[in-house]
């Protein structure tokens, strides 16, 4: 009898743990949203930065990012990551366009595709305006 | 009762057999009855340039054209003729007319340019080194085909820098150095391409890392087009730094793997355990 | 404390006598084996795919923009995420074999004769659903695996002669898969299967219970004779109680089954990820080799082996039919599969076959 009793607390230990893993698995699973740790970098920046009708290059999230400061619709930020294979787009003030070195790829400053490779549109990052500093992200 | 019932069923079985009794050759009608259009997605089109170019009537240089091209890496992501040099490839009549920006063959001294439409930031790179200057004054310098080939483009490796190649025009000791400086970091990116292939076959999808690869990459090669020995070793740094950014994700993401791993057999043997206990229970008690 | 629980539910339902009837009274014959569990194991592979989904439906997005990243994030990004897509992911595979080896075993114990042919009409219905809880299952994560492997089968209805088209129109949404299929396909897949499937769980199980397990000895001799005119019950009066034994059997064979389980996520992680469940799907490229999963290689391989496809498909349809069918058409009394070398080998050799046509259709 002493050797079934033993085997049952056993049973009870292990079947607990395995329970308990689980349950703590699950636990974090659904709390622990990456995006919470993410939204502690914010990046700011001052508008005099960014002229009319200029783009700075910048980091965000260790990706690079461009902000463009349009002379009729205002400030706007997009990852520069080409959505066709990867290259950084480059701002072209004399066109008004991104367009992309590898093979073409060019978008207007909403960041839509108007023409080339590029399946997708440019990634927009939210950005938010108080006063002269700019918050991306 | 049950005999009726067999029959009728057999009879309904043999019904829908008759209509079946017509045959044909199995594997390529499977394909072609499923696996192409319109449900298969893939829109195969007719290239009216490859249809024309690639027949008997054609001069057999230009037959070897379309052969060129399909064993090219511009043919195996779906870059075709018009992209190139214009026209329409879809109607037979328009296919070589200026109203739709047929190109033809370009001059020597405007290839760069050709394939500049959409390799732009090499084309600029190009004109600013030694190699460009020299074209467009004129002079003994080679363009975008002289170094890749006009349809049988393949993807560019530091092979292409080549004794045979380079001495076509000076010795190879310049050429050398810039072999010399472009690889490491070029030994480096091919070696990280490897991991990260590796690292998809283990389950996960390293994008961003393969989209940061290959920016770095077609950065560092644009560079090349310069031919400044000089300007490639000054930015060596820049890009070493970048590299060991996608080398640092790789080893953490197999960090993250090992830890599954060690996760999981703890799982299988909790539950291996508790099978041999429950075992052990059985056995234990007396009937 | 417990006992004065257990007294406050039994003054409202009546628990005692419940537990009475069905655990402790309830006998099961004196040979029965381990695979007697494995109807229950297919339960409890349905409860764990059940848990694990509802887990997954947290962070999936259901649109093909974001289905690939959706689930890329569930591994990478989401603490833990990829235990339970992992557990989803091996555990519908381990689920079809489990089903597939219960009627296997019911199949050859006979069990599916008179008076139980609605327990096997329900079971094979069952089977059918898993199968198609699998193959809509197949399309969320939209990869090109994914996407490639619906195209074929979603084109096959096309071999009927008139309706061929629209059956197909109406399973994918279209003239191809697109965002609609993926839609159709999730909504099937987490709304409309799983009720169906508890409720054809259901009246199984409770036509198992009803009409008693059937065990051995079989033969002639059996009080199960012709004609039938009065429903009986089958019981083991002499058999021994279902708690603690045969519930001891049932519980090892889930640690097993788990243990399988994990055995694969631990050491053959990508067993059933080949490359191409690994990239997004591109509409624009198809693979090399376009296949759809392990449990529908055996019929894939013999509609490519039958030069016309219509026949291929009848040829399907009937033999579904035959199966679901079976104990009408399986006319004589010996229930003992022993006694009955014709259908032993008919149905060893089928199943010969069918492994065979799916280890060619692998290559």
């Amino acid at each position: 009898m002493k050797r079934r009793r033993f085997l049952k607390i056993l049973l009870a230990f292990l079947g607990s743990i395995t329970f308990l893993s689980f349950a703590y698995s699950f636990l974090k699973f659904l709390t622990s949203l990456p995006s919470k740790s993410a939204d502690l970098q914010k990046l700011t920046i001052h508008k005099s930065d960014v002229p009319s009708g200029e783009a700075k290059n910048i980091i965000y999230h260790n990706t690079p990012a461009v902000i463009i400061n349009r002379p009729d619709k205002g400030y706007f930020a997009f990852s520069r990551t080409c959505t066709h294979l990867g290259c950084l787009v480059e701002y072209s003030k004399s066109n008004l366009k991104f367009i992309c070195p590898c093979h073409a790829g060019i978008y207007d400053l909403d960041g839509s595709v108007v023409s080339g490779p590029p399946p997708k549109p440019m990634t927009a990052i939210p950005l938010k305006i108080e006063g002269e500093t700019i918050i991306i992200g | 009762m049950r005999g009726i019932m067999r029959y009728g069923i057999l009879s309904w079985i043999l019904l829908f057999l008759l209509p079946s009794l017509g045959t044909a050759g199995y594997k390529k009608d499977f394909e072609d009855a499923f696996l192409t259009k319109p449900w298969a997605g893939e829109q195969i089109e007719e290239n009216v340039c490859i249809s024309c170019h690639a027949s008997q009537t054609m001069k057999p240089e230009f037959q070897e054209i379309t052969e060129a091209w399909q064993a090219s890496w511009h043919a195996q992501n779906r870059i075709s003729c018009e992209h190139c040099h214009g026209g329409d490839p879809r109607d037979a009549a328009l296919a070589m007319s200026p109203q739709r920006g047929f190109l033809g063959t370009p001059k020597d001294k405007d290839v760069p340019e050709f394939c500049g439409k959409c390799h732009i930031g090499i084309l600029t790179n190009f004109l600013e080194s030694g190699h460009g200057k020299a074209l467009k004054a004129g002079k003994k310098a080679p363009n975008c085909v002289v170094c890749h080939g006009s349809h049988n483009i393949q993807k560019a490796s530091i092979d292409i820098i080549s004794e045979q190649l380079c001495t076509k025009c000076h010795s190879y000791e310049r050429a050398k150095i810039m072999k010399v400086a472009l690889f490491v970091i070029e030994t480096r990116i091919s070696q990280l391409e490897q991991r990260l292939q590796k690292l998809k076959r283990e389950g996960i999808y390293p994008g961003a890392d393969e989209k940061s690869l290959f920016s770095t990459q077609a950065e560092f090669r644009t560079l090349f087009h310069t031919v400044d020995a000089n300007l490639v070793r000054s930015r060596t740094d820049e890009f070493t730094s970048k590299l060991d950014q996608i080398d640092k994700n790789i080893q953490d993401t197999y960090q993250k793997l090992r830890f599954r791993k060690n996760l999981s057999a703890f799982f299988m043997m909790a539950f291996a355990c508790m099978g041999v206990i429950i075992f052990l229970l059985t056995k234990t008690k007396d009937e | 404390m417990l006992t004065k629980i257990k007294n406050w539910l039994d003054v409202r339902i009546g628990l005692n006598t419940i537990f009475q009837t069905h655990v402790l009274d309830y006998r099961m014959p004196k040979n029965t084996n381990l695979l007697y569990t494995l109807g229950f194991l297919a339960v409890i592979a349905y409860a764990t795919q059940a848990f694990t989904g509802i887990i997954l439906l947290i962070y999936y997005i259901p649109h093909p923009d974001h289905a690939f990243r959706s689930v890329q994030d569930i591994m990478t990004q989401v603490p833990y995420g990829w235990v339970f897509r992992q557990m989803h992911a091996v555990g519908s595979n381990l689920m079809i074999m489990v089903a597939m080896l219960h009627m296997v075993t019911v199949f050859l114990m006979g069990n599916y004769k008179r008076p139980r042919e609605l327990t096997w009409v329900g079971g094979v219905l069952l089977l059918i659903l898993t199968i198609v809880f699998g193959l809509s299952g197949y399309l969320l994560p939209w990869t090109q695996l994914s996407y490639w492997a619906t195209t074929v089968v979603t084109s096959m209805p096309t071999a009927f002669p008139v309706i061929g088209e629209t059956v197909s129109q109406i399973l994918r949404g279209g003239d191809h898969v697109s965002e609609t299929t993926l839609s159709r396909f999730f909504a099937l897949h987490i709304s409309i299967l799983p009720p169906l499937y508890l409720l054809f769980m259901g009246i199984h199980l409770f036509f198992v219970n009803r009409i008693g397990i059937s065990a051995t000895p079989f033969g002639k001799a059996d009080e199960e004779k012709r004609p039938l005119t009065e429903y009986k019950r089958k019981t083991y009066p002499d058999g021994y109680p279902y708690y603690p034994r045969f519930f001891q059997k049932q519980m090892y064979m889930m640690m097993a089954y788990f243990t399988v389980m994990f055995f694969i996520i631990t050491f053959l992680p990508t067993l059933y990820f080949p490359d191409e469940a690994n990239v997004p799907a591109d509409p624009f490229n198809t693979p090399q080799e376009v296949r759809p999963a392990w449990y529908l290689l055996a019929p894939y391989q013999l509609l490519k082996l039958i030069p016309n496809k219509f026949f291929g498909i009848m040829l399907q349809l009937i033999l579904v039919l035959i199966f679901i069918l079976w104990p009408v058409l399986d006319t004589q009394q010996e229930k003992n599969v022993l006694k009955r070398p014709v259908l032993r080998g008919v149905f060893l050799s089928l199943i010969a076959l069918w492994v065979i046509l799916l280890w060619w259709g692998r290559s």
